[in-house]
């Protein structure tokens, strides 16, 4: 299993990389500039009144405050959004890629279980995405004490724990459907579709009083950053993304340990 | 001694298809024997070898590897099991060194001066990424990963397709090498003079059915038997299928040829006397055997 993990990781240190270079970027460049609109928050706040549907897009709050900035333009957003590509893109591929090329027949030829390859690959995925969510936090961290955010650090690593479940679980989608023998393309659509679409239903339910009972079966409804920032972290919602992935995962084992590699 | 494999009733339907690739398959390859197993494109070789390695889920019947079930003990079998494709798909951004390390690490079962020699045998470059290598020379380190930890049985897929002829040669070493301390070796090839070199058993698999097993030294026996016989005068047809054991299986007016079982003296006193311009002993040709029943496909 260590074999297959490490390999797993080698193979893709450079997308780590460069991944880790494009958010850690997207993190300082949405945080450098804080200083500039703090001093205007009161002013900005009133004049750009953008009603509670628009608001609930970007996770409820203001858009000025240092809780509303951070939630609206980085954790609620940007950041789930830019690690759930990630997520899915790993999702479709560490199984679906092998697959598609044939290289399967390699590590299958071998004694290694159907179970212990896919433990191994969704365990490398969860590593690569768990690595780019670090480095991640931690500039995020880094920038909110350089420019004096006052958001308890806790609370931000909280946060940042939420959306790694949240796009881990995105990325489990992903990998049970290619697991199951659907293609890579069908993976990622249905995926991306699920992902983007419950962001959309789960933003909306303070507008739109009907989509409150469809919006409990997508993990956004669940993401809730704005309370976590502010101190109320739910476990029940980490226990929702954590039996999601298992149940992703439990399907992904009971479909694969026995289907044909075409 | 039990079969290395085993092969019984084996049927493969994929989900989709009204016809089985795989029609109650029966066969057996026995420690030590080289199992040449032969048909066009689309017959059930690949099938049949990708069943065996758990690829893919047989419909019914069974097969067992070394006395393991290749469905519930496949990881076990893999052990002891080397596999190779024509052409196998290996990672391209690795060089072959960091691939054959990586299925060692996997074998658990691996001898590293094995593998170094087997790459020097095959004047492999082990420095190079393996999407920089040629097909030739990707298919040296596919029979490496297959041989590297002494397998008891090896499962070949076209094995030496995109060699050279001299990397041929090494290849066929290393499967007599194999052969000779004790490995069964199962084997589809297009290569019917390969086959005919290697293979101590041959099976010829038609739309899914084993239509017919010859064993490669019966074959050479009675070919050898057989012989091309040119006369001067008319060739004597009814004087020579007097004899016992003496079939004449064609002939023209100057032209027979002529299949003896048993003692050679008495067809060699019938030729004596007339005047024979031509006498030839027969090679073994797989080529007509194997045509012989694919022809017969078009009759039925």
């Amino acid at each position: 299993m260590r074999s297959i993990v490490r390999w797993t990781l080698w193979q893709r240190r450079w997308s780590i990389f460069w991944w880790s270079i494009g958010i850690t970027s997207l993190v300082f460049f949405t945080m450098v500039f804080y200083p500039t609109i703090r001093d205007q928050a009161a002013e900005l706040n009133k004049s750009l009144s953008l009603g509670s549907g628009t608001e609930a897009l970007f996770g409820g709050t203001d858009f000025f405050s240092p809780l509303g900035y951070l939630n609206s333009q980085l954790i609620y957003f940007s950041l789930p959004m830019l690690l759930a590509i990630l997520a899915i893109g790993l999702g479709t591929s560490l199984i679906g890629r092998e697959e598609s090329s044939g290289s399967i027949e390699s590590l299958l030829s071998r004694p290694v279980s159907r179970g212990r390859l896919l433990a191994s690959k969704a365990l490398a995925g969860t590593i690569t995405v768990f690595i780019v969510t670090l480095i991640s936090s931690l500039v995020t961290l880094l920038m909110c004490a350089v420019v004096d955010l006052g958001i308890p650090y806790g609370n931000i690593v909280a946060a940042c724990f939420a959306c790694l479940m949240l796009v881990l679980s995105f990325g489990a989608l992903a990998f049970m459907i290619t697991s199951t023998g659907r293609g890579r393309a069908a993976a990622l659509g249905i995926t991306i579709v699920y992902a983007f679409g419950g962001y959309l239903i789960g933003s909306l339910t303070n507008s739109v009083e009907w989509l409150k009972h469809p919006a409990i079966l997508f993990p956004y409804h669940y993401y809730r950053t704005a309370d976590i920032l502010a101190g109320k972290f739910e476990w029940s919602s980490i226990a929702f993304f954590a039996l999601f992935i298992l149940a992703c995962g439990l399907i992904a084992w009971l479909s694969f340990r026995r289907r044909d590699i075409v | 001694m039990a079969a290395s494999i085993r092969i019984d009733n084996l049927t493969k339907q994929y989900r989709g298809t009204k016809v089985a690739s795989l029609k109650n398959l029966t066969l057996q390859v026995e420690p030590g024997e080289v199992y040449g197993f032969l048909g066009p494109n689309g017959a059930g070789k690949s099938t049949t070898i990708r069943t065996l390695m758990n690829f893919i889920q047989p419909t019914s019947g069974s097969a067992q590897i070394l006395g393991r079930d290749i469905v519930t003990d496949s990881v076990a079998i893999r052990r002891s099991v080397g596999y190779l494709s024509s052409d196998m798909a290996m990672y391209p951004k690795m060089t072959a060194h960091q691939f054959l390390r990586y299925m060692s690490e996997l074998q658990e079962r691996s001898d590293t001066k094995y593998q170094a020699e087997l790459i020097r045998r095959l004047n492999g470059d082990a420095s190079k990424k393996l999407g920089d290598l040629s097909r030739g020379n990707r298919q040296k380190f596919a029979i490496v990963q297959a041989f590297m930890h002494k397998p008891d049985v090896l499962i070949l897929d076209e094995p030496s397709s995109g060699l050279d002829p001299l990397m041929q040669e090494v290849f066929y070493d290393l499967v007599n090498e194999a052969k000779s301390r004790g490995a069964a070796i199962f084997m589809s090839s297009h290569i019917l003079s390969e086959v005919q070199k290697i293979c101590d058993r041959v099976g010829i698999i038609r739309d899914g059915e084993l239509i017919a097993e010859r064993n490669i030294a019966d074959m050479e026996r009675d070919a050898a038997h057989t012989f091309e016989v040119t006369f001067a005068d008319k060739t004597p047809v009814k004087e020579l299928e007097r004899l016992r054991g003496v079939k004449v299986t064609s002939h023209d007016e100057h032209h027979a040829t002529v299949h003896a079982q048993g003692e050679l003296p008495p067809i060699l006193a019938v030729l004596a006397k007339h005047t024979v311009v031509q006498l030839e002993a027969r090679q073994l040709d797989l080529e007509e055997l194997f045509m012989q029943f694919y022809s017969n496909e078009g009759q039925q």
